[in-house]
């Protein structure tokens, strides 16, 4: 659990399963976004550009939840938001996630963490939260907590209250 | 020298600036997350970030900001960077 310290800093505890299953899921999260068929179609000149990003919104739903349209109703808009802001949007992504795996790589039984790495884990455990709650198709808030005996919605309420006890922190 | 009261000078820039983003409902993000994204982003004070977010979670969406469109694309691409779901539109 995330929890607040005086002069604004903040600590990680974790005991040793935490710290397997958050690896784990850090890992595949970090395979998902690493995507290598846009890396290979890539245009040079358009990735010098920073255009390169795909136009359409992804057929995988966790995907598409991680990187929606930017228009409701305006599929040309749409798609020229995405062509300019898809590869900023994914390298962010990988940049809190990075932040997150390395506090792991590098863990002594506890972690003290910044301010700017806090907002770096609230992303990368959101992000988390969504791939995996979009994988569990969870459409209810209402049925938030979960208690089925399925591995994946326990995974699902542990990210929630470690997130939860991250957003306390900070608030 | 007599200053234009700061409310209506924001009034006035607002009717030339006619796109809004929304931030829509869904069932994964915590409330108190959406609640901390609109304080920290926007820069809004706490009861103003946690009405926004009570809209969004009952009446599935919410108006959070308005500006010129590049604004809004700005902020749509923020609330993306964040994991919120939000487009912008034309305000109508």
């Amino acid at each position: 659990m995330f929890k607040s310290r005086l002069g604004g800093k903040l600590t990680l505890e974790l005991d040793a399963a935490e710290l397997d299953v958050l690896s784990q899921l850090f890992a595949q999260m970090a395979d998902l976004l690493e995507d290598p068929e846009s890396e290979l179609e890539a245009d040079p000149l358009a990735k010098l550009l920073n255009m390169s990003g795909s136009t359409q919104i992804s057929e995988d739903p966790a995907l598409a939840r991680l990187f929606p349209d930017g228009y409701s109703d305006d599929e040309h808009a749409s798609a020229d938001f995405r062509r300019f802001t898809e590869q900023d949007l994914k390298a962010q992504k990988v940049v809190a996630l990075d932040t997150a795996r390395k506090s792991l790589k590098d863990w002594q039984g506890k972690s003290s963490i910044t301010q700017q790495q806090a907002l770096d884990w609230l992303k990368a455990l959101n992000d988390l939260r969504l791939v995996l709650g979009t994988r569990l198709e969870i459409t209810d808030e209402r049925d938030r907590d979960y208690d089925s005996d399925e591995p994946g919605f326990h995974l699902y309420n542990y990210l929630t209250y470690l997130q939860g006890t991250l957003i306390d922190a900070l608030t | 020298m007599s200053a234009m009261p700061v409310e209506d000078l924001a009034i006035d820039l607002m009717t030339d600036r006619p796109w809004i983003t929304l931030v829509w409902n869904d069932p994964i993000n915590l409330m108190t997350y959406v609640t901390y994204v609109f304080q920290s982003y926007f820069g809004y004070d706490k009861p103003k970030a946690e009405l926004l977010m009570l809209d969004v979670h009952e009446k599935g969406r919410a108006v959070v900001s308005t500006g010129t469109r590049e604004e809004m694309e700005r902020d749509v691409a923020a609330m993306h960077s964040y994991g919120l779901w939000a487009t912008l539109q034309k305000d109508d």
